[in-house]
């Protein structure tokens, strides 16, 4: 049977982590890190500052607030914690080659063999004979090493770690020095960290999550390891552990010693599962995770190019390779780099984004075609390299009632030629945005979702009136009648008041031009939004419907007085 | 002189023998036949179409928007047609097919086209700054296979004539995909080259007045159209668009049909 070790590294209370990480003032601080809007904000998660005023996971923001007024919040941020865990698995990778990324701040190493770990055994062994042995402990199965922390060893002798494999104890010291070397480096990329070294995946996770980090679960002892621990360690579904609680069953070892028949009998299959779990049995493999793969073609040419049509017929060659290659591994390339060596030194180095992955030459010999056309190399081309980073090729499922999907090599090239010809920033998906301001909106890539699989009968139209928005708003002269009308009614609010609006005119050379004389007018309806920010907005919005018939919305700016058209009925 | 009447004359001369078509005699001799282009088989006709959920405007395209055909909606500022290109998008979009809207002007609100109904995830947007880029994106986009590309021309475009050929190749190219390219422009702009045309004009309708607050409850529209396939049909259908913000936007929603006594009750409740 081959024996295989596994470490797993596991930073707690990770959103905070990868926070904190990229905020370091804010370390020592009470910190949350919040999830969700406003006051429906829900706290996540707490720094031990916050947690000693009482703040715990899933109170409201201001109900932490209420606890301790200067507290620090923070929403949760996704590309910090990706970052983070993008380092932590760099990190990993640095000690084994064989890494699996657990998310959230937990990676699983197999330690199995690797030269870190010989490098630390070679280190300890040769004091190995002058030490004395270490009892175990008979209940965890784990050296005893209470004074590593409290007493450093003495000169010449090897510390606590060394200790272990002076007794020969099938290497647990020079694990634990390997989890104490992971917890460092991960500690020196600015993330705080456990360590748990077992033959699961499981007991290495619940080992990690102890607090005595780094801990060493010796082989054939997952149960033994797991026993004393409480049920929650394995973290349950919530009516298994309901049950549990009504049978008195407190530790993982009582719920072990139940017999397994009786277990599925009453809790099924996932009962089944779990109790396995808790006899330290776990099936689950390893599953490395896939090295960054970067593929390569190019070529030196035997004489500088300086047009484009010979550079695209030598490049399409190697393009075709390239396509073969990842082909061949089942993969389509994700982003394409080119690179461009000039004569007479020097290179030029461009990155082109594919939006789906793709590995049709046709498609990436144009859009390498459109990069060089809107930014030409400037000098003679002597070779070139293109690198491709793979990734799973998305495919376009047909369906036989829905509606047809989108090619996707098509709609990369589609996208990347209308970013030419527009602008990058002209060609998106739109998304609704927060906010009172009608020229709002926010953009994402065109990723549309796979079809529906039957089609779906066509609602109803809503019959709602749109509004074209002007963006920017067009600057408009107002007339205004000059005896304003007496307020009747309620209040409607700080330098809101009734006018009579004569004509509008819009200022020559403008577009769209505007003018008129103002048949009918409603308003105005006030709007106030972000006062808090460095760009306010406080208008006051009217409705008018002008001679030549047109139907505009337009605004007064409070903060100047001027007045704007932001938007046609149409 | 209008069209109809020109033809009517011609028919009627002819059926007294008092007109006779030219070459006439040389080609019935021969088994051909010379007939009107009016009495050709309309290519729009046939076809599948894509209901726009409109129903005036499904009612005068016979269905909806044909596939496969350049269908032109012309109309000058606040007539309507912004929002009822909208609309077609949004029912698209909602049928799980992946639209595109050229946005010449840049005036699309990805707030009201929700409201509209619109599923945004399956809407790409390009915003060109000038006609021919906006004709040259539309046409990518119906290479891409896009089931329905909405070009609005915005306001009043600042292009100089455009040749009968430029909307003929995108008429061409929607005939080859499969794709209905809804094209909205201020004024007539495509020619020979559309299937169908329709004009829309609009009036404003308010509420309120005197002491009541002044509100702009929505648009009544008119639409005609103008052409389908080869023939002018002149047939015209109403309908009204509420601002959504209005009081009572729910009741104008139901302008098309008779409001039923559920949408009342529950437009009285949510008031």
């Amino acid at each position: 049977m081959i024996r295989s070790r596994l470490a797993c590294v596991f930073v707690p209370l990770f959103p905070l982590a990868a926070r904190l990480r990229s905020e370091p003032d804010l370390k020592g601080e009470a910190v949350v890190v919040v999830e969700g809007n406003g006051n429906a904000a829900r706290v996540l998660t707490a720094s031990r500052k916050a947690r000693l005023s009482g703040i715990e996971a899933g109170m409201t923001l201001p109900q932490a607030r209420a606890l301790l007024p200067r507290l620090a919040a923070r929403g949760r941020d996704a590309e910090s914690e990706r970052a983070a865990q993008e380092a932590l698995l760099e990190i990993a990778d640095g000690f084994s080659p064989r890494v699996e990324d657990g998310g959230d701040g937990v990676v699983y190493l197999d330690i199995e063999g690797i030269p870190a770990l010989s490098k630390v055994r070679a280190r300890d062994v040769a004091p190995a004979t002058l030490l004395p042995v270490i009892p175990r402990s008979p209940r965890r199965g784990i050296p005893s090493l209470p004074a590593e922390d409290a007493t450093p060893p003495a000169q010449g002798l090897p510390s606590s770690g060394s200790l272990a494999i002076a007794r020969d104890d099938g290497g647990e010291g020079s694990e634990r020095r390997l989890g104490c070397d992971l917890i460092a480096a991960v500690e020196k990329a600015g993330l705080p960290a456990r360590a748990g070294i077992a033959s699961s995946k499981l007991a290495a996770r619940v080992a990690a999550g102890l607090p005595d980090s780094p801990r060493v679960v010796p082989p054939q002892e997952e149960a033994q390891f797991l026993a004393p621990l409480p049920l929650s360690r394995l973290c349950p579904e919530i009516e298994i552990a309901a049950t549990l609680e009504r049978w008195g069953i407190r530790s993982i070892g009582d719920f072990a010693r139940l017999p397994p028949g009786e277990v599925e009998s009453r809790l099924g299959t996932l009962g089944r599962q779990f109790h396995a779990a808790a006899r330290g049995v776990d099936p689950r493999p390893l599953e490395p995770r896939l090295p960054a793969l970067a593929l390569s073609e190019g070529m030196d040419l035997e004489w500088p190019l300086v047009a484009l049509e010979p550079f695209l017929f030598v490049g399409n060659a190697a393009l075709e390779r390239l396509a073969r290659r990842l082909e061949a591994l089942g993969l389509a390339g994700r982003r394409l780099e080119l690179t461009l060596k000039l004569d007479p030194d020097g290179c030029d180095t461009r990155a082109i984004s594919l939006p789906a992955p793709t590995r049709d030459v046709k498609t990436l010999r144009t859009l390498v075609r459109l990069e060089l056309e809107a930014r030409p190399p400037g000098a003679p081309v002597v070779g070139f390299v293109f690198a491709a980073h793979p990734d799973k090729p998305r495919r376009a499922q047909l369906s036989l009632f829905g509606p047809p999907a989108l090619s996707p090599d098509r709609l990369a090239t589609t996208i990347a030629r209308l970013a030419s010809l527009l602008g990058a920033d002209r060609v998106s998906s739109p998304r609704a945005a927060d906010g009172h301001r009608p020229e709002r909106f926010a953009a994402a890539g065109f990723e549309p979702p796979a079809p529906p699989e039957l089609a779906r009968a066509p609602r109803a139209g809503r019959g709602l009136l749109a509004v074209r928005v002007l963006r920017p708003p067009v600057e408009v002269e107002v007339m205004t009648s000059p005896r304003p009308l007496p307020v009747t009614g309620e209040d409607r609010g700080e330098g809101a008041f009734p006018l009579r609006l004569l004509s509008i005119q819009s200022a020559p050379g403008t577009d769209p031009a505007i003018s008129g004389a103002v048949r009918v007018a409603a308003g105005p309806w006030s709007m106030e939004e972000g006062w808090w920010s460095g760009t306010p907005a406080a208008r006051d919005y009217w409705d008018v419907e002008l001679s030549e018939g047109g139907l505009y919305r337009i605004y007064r700016d409070r903060a100047g007085g001027a007045w704007f058209a932001d938007g046609v009925y149409d | 002189m209008g069209a109809s009447r020109a033809l009517d004359l011609e028919r009627f001369l002819e059926a007294r023998g008092l007109a006779k078509k030219p070459g006439g005699d040389l080609l019935s001799g021969l088994g051909a036949r010379l007939c009107r282009a009016s009495e050709l088989p309309s290519p729009a006709s046939g076809r599948a179409v894509r209901p726009t959920a409109i129903r005036p405007l499904d009612r005068l395209l016979s269905g909806g928007l044909p596939e496969g055909s350049l269908v032109e909606l012309s109309g000058r500022r606040s007539s309507g047609r912004f929002s009822l290109g909208l609309a077609a998008l949004a029912a698209a979009t909602f049928a799980g097919q992946a639209a595109a809207l050229v946005d010449l002007g840049d005036h699309f609100d990805p707030q009201a086209a929700e409201a509209a109904g619109a599923d945004l995830r399956c809407l790409l947007w390009a915003r060109p700054r000038r006609v021919r880029e906006a004709l040259a994106a539309s046409e990518m986009l119906i290479a891409a296979g896009f089931s329905l590309v909405v070009a609005d021309l915005g306001l009043a475009p600042r292009a100089r004539f455009l040749p009968d050929a430029v909307w003929m190749r995108l008429a061409r190219a929607a005939q080859a995909q499969g794709a209905s390219l809804l094209l909205s422009t201020p004024w007539r702009s495509s020619g020979i080259a559309a299937d169908a045309v329709v004009s829309a004009g609009a009036r404003p309708v308010w509420r309120g007045g005197g002491a009541a607050p002044r509100l702009l409850a929505g648009l009544d529209l008119r639409l005609t159209l103008e052409k389908f396939g080869r023939v002018t049909p002149r047939r015209a259908e109403s309908m009204s668009l509420s601002v959504p913000e209005a009081v009572g936007s729910q009741l104008s929603a139901f302008s098309q049909e008779k409001p039923s006594k559920s949408a009342l009750v529950r437009l009285m409740a949510d008031s």
